[in-house]
């Protein structure tokens, strides 16, 4: 049995000794810069949108030139996956996501719905803007669902949720041990544990797994080392398939994998210690200062001694399409290795991007022989 | 391949040359002796424009089109909008090499005006900037591309993060933005921050966008007296690139004086009107195409687009950075899509429209995602709405023979 399907038993038994997770209202979330200690302080249940499959049913909404994800939640919304939500809190991330929120309040008619507005940049009067942004979230959330948020209750969220990023922290080192091998592409899958069930059992599911796991102190490396950067992925495919074919992925700095493990330091304002936590984590492309995210992406090399990176982009994900050439061009000035893919969000890999994976992978065994 | 890399050479020698633009203005001059003198002005603005940022004795800035214009005319320096030069190129019937050359290093699905723009840029046909500026508040490219454009070029990027939705503080954040950007600006550039002048430049924006409301008044009439597809080129290039300079309000007060006398002399732009119809998305194919032929063929004026719907409201000098983030933040296609379907309500009604066009340009998410909401809700409202999926810049993504049975199927639903 792999790392991963172990974990989701583990988890699943301690799930059902749980009996507080029942009866929250649930909602819909898009984006990792929505701080879900809000949710948690608010005692909502969060469910991160990340459909398993394509599906055509959007495609009548939304134009053919439309990120497949997008096109994804939106179909998924329609055929009804997402009736269970009591609501949907979007960022305006980018133009699809704007769209989607548009889309979902026009022909679903969620009875909550809120944007939050995410600034590009990162200065003392974008954090206090972001603050604000949050403070009426929480406002809004009150209201709507009767609850109140306070101070200490989001301290206690933010300390919960700080505990998960450093289990999280010690699941990434701990690639490699166990039997069989804790793989990069099971540690993605237990992290997509996390976005859908109540943070304090996954936290004692990871504390457990984790208990076992670091027993072992044979580590198993193998194949060339690198790293994946890029737009949502849909689910670890792609890094399952580097890891069959010989590769091992060292770091993953994705939304659905590390890009926020440093923790909230908690001051005396906690909405302020989100804000300023959330916009000077490691940045997605979505953000402006592209410098940053490529300081951020050696800095993960040099750790990590990566020597290849995959950059993925999903079709018509205009931060990433657009970012790529400045990414790949400051990679090869360094003497890294890039593999660009251009890719679909269709629950399989297709065989041309095998293809590439392969010849990438050769390329870099070689070189490191 | 020879030829062609001497044939490219002397072109970008010839683009380069500010003398090229001297000895073109009677030439081009001569050639529009007929065209109306509005359009005559939006020519030789062009030249003369194309003409400073090549000299380079001022200061050129590089921006995209959205941000208001008056902010590099307040400092003083020589304005250059990548994406109305790629515009240009299209319409000339030049886009395609400059697209092939982006093609080798970015994506297909990408907006084609970037990668015309960016196909330039790479090859060296444009104008040296000194500072790029830009403004996220329409579409996510804008600052990604124009980013890099200053790694390219080797000079500073400055940008503008516009919110989504209005706050108590998006002002305040918004002003305080703007005012960093042009002082970092008069910064970098040597230029010194004159309130005056921008007392002027704001002062002639407010003179020429009372033309503007004219102008969109006058429109109303029936039959329609401007064509859509002449808004659509050179109206928007000025509304997007003279607004604060003497040339934009020469141009726009002959403008209306022209469609004036149209009015009083009932004369329509279509020989016969039959239909009126709204063109949404601010752009529209410029290659040659037949669409406004084929509109034209079944007595369908295009009376009115998106375009140039006037948006903000009058620039106070005494404020100016307040002025101009109300510019910012009143934008339609910015913010939430209720803002933008607001307006296309107010421009069904004022413009009697009979139905919309949505031109679905390839590679633009922000426009195009709203075209099913925005066509579902019309409908509602029993106003004929269809999608017309193209390409402005890129010829390969136009497919005549779809293009005139959606239209021609458009027009019978009409009648």
């Amino acid at each position: 049995m792999s790392q991963s399907l172990a974990f989701k038993k583990l988890l699943n038994g301690l799930k059902s000794e749980a009996s507080e997770v029942r009866g929250n209202p649930v909602l819909g979330w898009t984006c990792t810069y929505l701080p879900l200690e809000i949710l948690d302080a608010a005692g909502l249940s969060s469910y991160r949108i990340l459909p398993e499959t394509s599906s055509e049913r959007a495609d009548a909404y939304l134009d053919p030139n439309f990120c497949p994800f997008i096109k994804a939640s939106l179909g998924k919304v329609l055929e009804g996956e997402y009736s269970f939500l009591s609501g949907i809190v979007m960022l305006n991330t980018c133009d699809g996501m704007r769209r989607l929120y548009d889309a979902w309040r026009f022909y679903c008619h969620p009875p909550f719905s809120f944007l939050l507005d995410l600034p590009r940049i990162v200065t003392s009067s974008s954090i206090a803007f972001f603050r604000e942004g949050l403070v009426d979230l929480i406002g809004k959330i009150e209201r709507h669902f009767g609850v109140t948020v306070t101070k200490d209750g989001l301290a206690s969220a933010i300390e919960e949720a700080n505990r998960t990023r450093a289990l999280i922290r010690r699941l990434f080192s701990s690639q490699g041990r166990g039997d069989p091998p804790l793989r990069h592409s099971d540690i993605l899958d237990i992290l997509a544990e996390g976005w859908t069930n109540q943070r304090k059992v996954f936290n004692k599911a990871l504390d457990h797994f984790l208990a076992k796991l670091e027993v072992d102190s044979s580590v198993v490396s193998r194949g060339p080392k690198l790293m994946v950067t890029g737009s949502l992925l849909d689910g670890s495919l792609l890094i399952r398939l580097i890891e069959e074919l010989g590769g091992e992925v060292v770091a993953s700095d994705l939304c659905i994998g590390e890009r926020f493990l440093d923790g909230v330091i908690l001051g005396s304002d906690p909405v302020l210690s989100l804000s300023k936590a959330y916009l000077e984590k490691a940045p997605c492309a979505r953000m402006y200062d592209t410098e940053r995210r490529i300081l951020h992406l050696k800095h993960e090399l040099d750790k990590t001694k990566a020597g290849g990176v995959i950059y993925f982009a999903l079709k018509f994900c205009d931060p990433y399409l657009y970012e790529a050439p400045a990414a790949e061009e400051a990679l090869r000035r360094i003497g890294v290795p890039t593999l660009f893919i251009e890719g679909e969000y269709t629950g399989r890999i297709s065989g041309g991007t095998r293809t590439r994976v392969q010849a990438f992978l050769e390329i870099l065994g070689r070189d490191a022989g | 391949m020879r030829d062609k890399e001497t044939r490219v050479k002397l072109l970008r020698w010839l683009i380069h040359s500010p003398t090229t633009y001297r000895v073109l203005r009677p030439i081009v001059d001569l050639q529009n002796i007929r065209e109306n003198t509005a359009y005559r002005i939006w020519v030789r603005f062009l030249l003369d424009i194309l003409r400073k940022a090549y000299a380079h004795k001022r200061p050129v800035i590089w921006m995209n089109s959205f941000l208001p214009i008056e902010i590099v005319y307040g400092v003083g320096a020589v304005p250059f909008l990548p994406e109305v030069m790629a515009s240009l190129v299209g319409y000339m019937g030049w886009g395609e090499y400059p697209i092939a050359q982006a093609d080798a290093r970015i994506s297909t699905d990408l907006c084609s005006f970037y990668r015309c723009a960016f196909g330039l840029a790479l090859e060296g046909f444009l104008p040296r900037p000194n500072l790029i500026i830009s403004s996220s508040h329409l579409c996510d490219g804008a600052n990604k591309l124009f980013h890099y454009f200053s790694q390219i070029c080797g000079c500073p990027h400055l940008m503008l993060d516009p919110p989504y939705s209005e706050s108590p503080s998006t002002h305040q954040y918004m002003t305080d933005q703007l005012k960093d950007l042009v002082e970092k600006t008069c910064g970098l550039l040597r230029l010194p921050l004159d309130q005056d002048r921008i007392s002027l430049v704001l002062n002639l924006s407010n003179q020429t966008r009372q033309y503007l409301v004219k102008i969109n008044e006058l429109r109303r009439a029936v039959p329609s007296p401007f064509p859509g597809s002449e808004g659509l080129s050179y109206l928007a290039g000025m509304n997007f690139y003279s607004i604060g300079s003497g040339w934009g309000l020469r141009f726009f007060r002959s403008l209306h004086d022209d469609i004036e006398k149209k009015v009083a002399n009932k004369k329509g732009y279509l020989f016969e009107e039959k239909h009126r119809l709204l063109w949404l998305h601010h752009v529209r194919p410029y290659y040659k195409n037949e669409i406004f032929q084929i509109l034209a063929e079944r007595k369908a004026a295009v009376s009115f687009e998106e375009s140039n719907y006037l948006y903000w409201p009058p620039l106070d000098p005494a404020q100016p950075w307040k002025s101009m983030v109300d510019k910012i933040l009143s934008n339609i296609w910015a913010g939430p899509l209720e803002r933008r379907m607001k307006a296309i309500e107010e421009m069904v009604e004022n413009y009697s429209i009979d139905g919309v066009i949505h031109f679905s340009h390839w590679g633009c998410r922000q426009s195009c995602g709203g075209a099913a909401v925005i066509g579902d809700w019309l409908k509602e409202r029993g106003v004929p709405y269809i999608v017309l999926p193209g390409d402005c810049m890129d010829p390969n993504n136009y497919s005549p023979g779809q293009t005139r049975t959606r239209l021609e199927a458009f027009i019978e639903m009409l009648e």
